[in-house]
């Protein structure tokens, strides 16, 4: 059986902030799961709770089935959202270090340094110091950091933030190929297109709590059903203004995105549209995720 | 004596036992490291990066020098001959002039005897500090600055051996003895005193543990510092995160400050070796007498003040964010290193050590300054500065755990500012 990563009951606060508010959910291994939500939302304590970086007020965090103990957090990979590195040390001996104390022996992490830095097109950064590495660069050496010990578990804070777009291809392509490897991938992002391409299944979250989780693509087909009509002639649709059980979301240059409620026969809506003019498209819309999303935080 | 060295090497013996005991059952308990593990690692870092920092290797070369200098300084003034410039304003018969140069002689100097032209000439010159004094009529004596029956200079005591001697040998000549009768009382030699306590000669171990309170207060200092700063850049960096996330807080912060201990201590090592090497080989009498014995527990205390300010300052970095707070926390933590190393200077030089000093001697902060002065001062038994030991020991282990919360708690924190309420809340866990 596929471990998998389970958050139970999360509760924790700063102050009269709280921060977690019974958050469960699951992360299953073999995906690259896409942990998203607002600011403040609460997915870095989250994260760092795996690592027993947050003092937890209540709550449980598994691995396979049993709390996580530093010996299986060593098998794990993680990112920090605040980049940590040591800003006047090699990069080379930097990744060999952190494999080291990850439990690699030196010739093995140093072999793995070599090969990840190759991967992600930095091979020839191994001997610089890290302070002198371009933002982007800095990024790639930090996901070599969580991935030179073949981790079982990578949790990523913000992995794609500030990537020039190569950057994102190059970082996206190792993520989905670790999740293809078996591995269990949690990652969190504001950029949606890149989750909505990258992830199978996302977990949202807002003021602590969980709010919407599932695969992509049932989160964008669950819902109310959703049409794109666009009428020649008229830019405003207004003949769509007052069908029953309809309301018009969006209407850009003619094309109006109609949502309906339950029970609405789209017929009615294809013959009301005929009537205003000639129907140049009608088609079903899936949700896309930032929908999804701006929904589920609302 | 024996039976208290027996006792305490028992107890270490036991400690250690019951200490690896214990770590055995944890390691069964689970997955394990070998023998160094992640401590050995994070402490081969700090040696690696410390070693190879520049201000390192500066900082070492400027040491050696002082050290150098410390030695070889005293050694050439002592060797050089520098006569006594003595001015002669009118008549001075040829046994008043003996007298002169046998005074300069009872204190291991020579005196060289100028015929001056008149008391004017004679004044300026003094002035001018070519003459040391200047011997007018044969009746009195003139000397460009007071001579304070405390100054211990060498032009001073030939001032007061002139003083005293003149004297004598002038009344010699008024009481019309014969040549050999005033020679014979002239060179009379005090009456021997015996006393029934071995005698106590501090001289080169005062010179030395003053030395070696330099060398001490420079080592505490700045390797503290580096763990201050050290522990503060990597929370400042964040680098924390990834290290906690393969290192649980105490082994990260005891591997931190046993790779900064080997670097200290290998610094001292070279210190004392050169300073060993040098003094033997230009013949110092700094390490003549108890000395070594000196030198040997300013190590110990070295090792002990390290061990327990170690600890305060890593816990006090995981409190700052940046250099700026690192600055502000520095100054209060320094204060009885400042303190200890003052007062301990103070009482090595003089060679007096109060109550109050002995006191400091068994306080684990002052006791790393304090105690190897009292041990130059031979104020001190084996059992007090075994005891001090414990004492210093025993506060070390209560300052790690403490520290290690400390650390614990502050290390992770983000956020407002950490009150003293919640750094202490919880802090066992």
């Amino acid at each position: 059986m596929d471990a998998l990563l389970e958050f139970e009951g999360l509760r924790c606060h700063f102050g009269s902030v709280v921060a977690l508010d019974g958050l469960t959910f699951t992360v299953p291994s073999g995906q690259v799961v896409g942990f998203l939500g607002p600011n403040g939302a609460g997915k870095t304590t989250t994260m760092r709770s795996v690592f027993g970086l947050t003092d937890l007020d209540a709550g449980s965090v598994r691995w396979g089935g049993k709390p996580i103990d530093q010996a299986a957090r060593r098998r794990f990979g993680y990112m920090p959202e605040e980049r940590g590195l040591y800003p006047g040390m090699l990069v080379g001996e930097q990744l060999e270090y952190l494999g080291q104390l990850h439990g690699m022996n030196r010739t093995d992490a140093r072999a793995a340094a070599r090969t990840w830095l190759d991967r992600l097109g930095i091979a020839d950064k191994v001997g610089v110091k890290v302070e002198t590495l371009s933002h982007g660069n800095q990024q790639r050496v930090q996901l070599v950091a969580a991935l030179i010990h073949g981790a079982e578990l990578l949790v990523l804070d913000e992995p794609l933030a500030g990537l020039d777009p190569p950057g994102i291809d190059a970082i996206s392509g190792v993520l989905s190929e670790q999740a293809s490897a078996g591995c269990c991938v949690l990652f969190s992002s504001h950029q949606l297109d890149q989750v909505e391409e990258l992830c199978e299944s996302v977990t949202i979250i807002d003021h602590g709590r969980l709010v919407a989780a599932g695969t992509v693509d049932d989160l964008a087909d669950s819902g109310p059903r959703r049409l794109v009509v666009r009428v020649e002639g008229d830019r405003d649709a207004s003949w769509a203004r007052h069908l029953p059980g309809v309301t018009a979301s969006e209407v850009v240059g003619g094309e109006a995105r109609l949502v309906l409620d339950a029970g609405i026969d789209s017929d009615a809506i294809l013959r009301a549209a005929m009537a205003a003019g000639r129907v140049s498209e009608f088609t079903f819309e899936r949700r896309r995720l930032s929908e999804v999303f701006r929904e589920a935080v609302a | 004596m024996r039976a208290w060295i027996v006792l305490v090497l028992v107890a270490v013996v036991v400690a250690l036992r019951l200490w690896t005991r214990r770590r055995g059952r944890e390691r069964t308990a689970s997955w394990s490291w070998p023998a160094v593990g992640d401590v050995g690692l994070v402490a081969g870092r700090e040696v690696r990066e410390r070693l190879r920092a520049k201000v390192f290797r500066f900082g070492t070369l400027v040491v050696l020098a002082v050290v150098a200098a410390a030695i070889i300084i005293p050694k050439v003034e002592s060797g050089q001959h520098h006569p006594q410039q003595v001015g002669v304003v009118g008549p001075l018969d040829t046994s008043l002039r003996q007298s002169v140069e046998a005074s300069a002689k009872s204190i291991g100097t020579t005196a060289h005897l100028v015929t001056e032209p008149d008391l004017q000439a004679a004044k300026e010159r003094l002035g001018q500090g070519k003459l040391a004094l200047v011997v007018n009529d044969g009746r009195e004596l003139l000397v460009n600055t007071p001579v304070e029956p405390t100054t211990t200079s060498t032009t001073a005591e030939f001032v007061r051996a002139v003083s005293r001697d003149l004297a004598v040998a002038e009344a010699l000549q008024a009481a019309q003895l014969s040549p050999a009768q005033a020679s014979a009382l002239a060179h009379t030699s005090p009456v021997p005193v015996h006393s029934l306590q071995p005698g106590r000669n501090h001289g080169a171990a005062q010179g030395t543990s003053v030395v070696g309170l330099i060398l001490v207060f420079i080592m505490l200092t700045q390797y503290n510092g580096w763990i201050l700063v050290g522990v503060m850049e990597e929370k400042s960096s964040r680098v924390i995160e990834v290290l906690l996330a393969a290192v649980r807080p105490i082994r990260l912060l005891t591997g931190k400050v046993l790779g900064i201990g080997f670097v200290a201590f290998a610094q001292a090592a070279i210190i004392v070796a050169f300073a060993l090497i040098l003094a033997k080989v230009v013949g110092s009498d700094l390490l003549s007498g108890t000395a070594p014995l000196v030198l040997v527990c300013t190590l110990i205390w070295l090792l002990l003040g390290y061990a327990f300010y170690c600890w305060v300052f890593a816990a006090a970095g995981s409190l700052a964010e940046r250099q700026e707070q690192v600055q502000t926390l520095a100054l209060p933590l320094s204060l009885p290193i400042i303190f200890g190393y003052i007062i301990a200077l103070t009482a090595a030089s003089s060679g007096n050590a109060s109550t109050f000093f002995e006191v400091l001697a068994y306080l684990p902060p002052t006791a790393p300054f304090a105690m190897p002065v009292l041990v130059a001062l031979s104020d001190v038994t084996w059992v007090g500065f075994l005891a001090s030991a414990a004492l210093s020991i025993v506060a070390t282990i209560g300052m790690a755990r403490l520290a290690g919360a400390v650390y614990r708690r502050a290390i992770l924190h983000t956020g407002n500012r950490l009150r003293l309420r919640q750094l202490f809340a919880r802090s066992a866990g």
